[in-house]
């Protein structure tokens, strides 16, 4: 009886640690990738960062929210005839013909991953400081 | 040798250009920022027709591994810390973009240019604020 119940018992641990691995993995991917750390920082407000067990339940809802809205914003091949900025101001490396930049509602272009990286620490354009979500939120009126 | 970091290579591009096209009065160490690029000395001459007209000045920017997502550091250093409202006798300089209001559109170059301007649009120096509000 006492083997039966001990059984049991691990059973239950392992499927709650299955349980929070398959949780971080559903975060994992959507993290931005070039500045990246070991530990996947998040930033709740800009100078704020910690890992994804340390936030808040709000802190989490609100960081999942910017996420799904980041990818309402087009990527699209970089055109030197349309776009003026011959740089991405995060990185300062020239942007080569073809390649996929994002575009923020204010049609600032950077590169994807210089980009996401800051959207995750604060959801403004760093060229015109135009917040991002309510020019979203514009745009969908418009159309 | 390790191929720089995206920081480090900012960095290297954000030197080779405040070299190139500095500020007015602007001028950097660059052997000493060879070595340790994440360690900038940068000095500033007080603007000319301006109340800090004559005098010499020294920055300091310390970046993190995470610039140009972290703001640099910047502060006043050495002998001569300018007597101005926004600037403490530490040195420390209150400024809403090396905070609150930082961008990584903003440069070491942009940065120096602001404390130009803050300096230059004093009316009279004064050191209100002291270091135990701080």
């Amino acid at each position: 009886m006492g083997n039966c119940l001990k059984g049991t018992s691990n059973e239950d641990i392992s499927l709650l640690r299955e349980n929070e691995r398959s949780s971080e993995q559903q975060i994992e991917p959507i993290q931005p990738s070039s500045y990246r750390d070991r530990t996947p920082v998040f930033y709740p407000t800009p100078n704020d960062g910690r890992p994804a067990n340390q936030l808040t339940e709000e802190e989490q809802v609100r960081i999942a929210r910017r996420i799904g809205l980041m990818e309402h914003l087009p990527i699209l091949a970089y055109d030197d005839s349309i776009n003026k900025n011959k740089e991405c101001v995060i990185c300062m490396i020239e942007f080569k013909i073809g390649e996929e930049v994002r575009y923020l509602p204010c049609m600032h272009v950077y590169h994807v991953s210089c980009i996401d990286d800051w959207l995750m620490r604060s959801f403004t354009c760093p060229s015109c400081m135009e917040p991002v979500d309510a020019a979203l939120l514009t745009s969908y009126d418009t159309n | 040798m390790a191929s720089p970091s995206p920081s480090e290579r900012r960095l290297q591009k954000e030197l080779s250009s405040l070299m190139k096209d500095p500020p007015p009065g602007v001028s950097v160490d660059a052997n000493a920022v060879y070595q340790h690029l994440n360690l900038w000395n940068v000095h500033m001459k007080g603007a000319d027709g301006t109340l800090y007209q004559g005098e010499d000045f020294q920055l300091q920017f310390r970046f993190s591994s995470k610039y140009p997502f972290d703001s640099p550091e910047v502060t006043f250093v050495g002998d001569n810390i300018p007597i101005h409202p926004h600037v403490y006798s530490n040195g420390h300089i209150c400024l809403s973009i090396l905070t609150d209001d930082w961008s990584p559109a903003l440069s070491v170059q942009s940065v120096c240019l602001s404390i130009i301007s803050m300096l230059s649009s004093c009316k009279e120096k004064a050191s209100t604020l002291s270091i135990e509000k701080h």
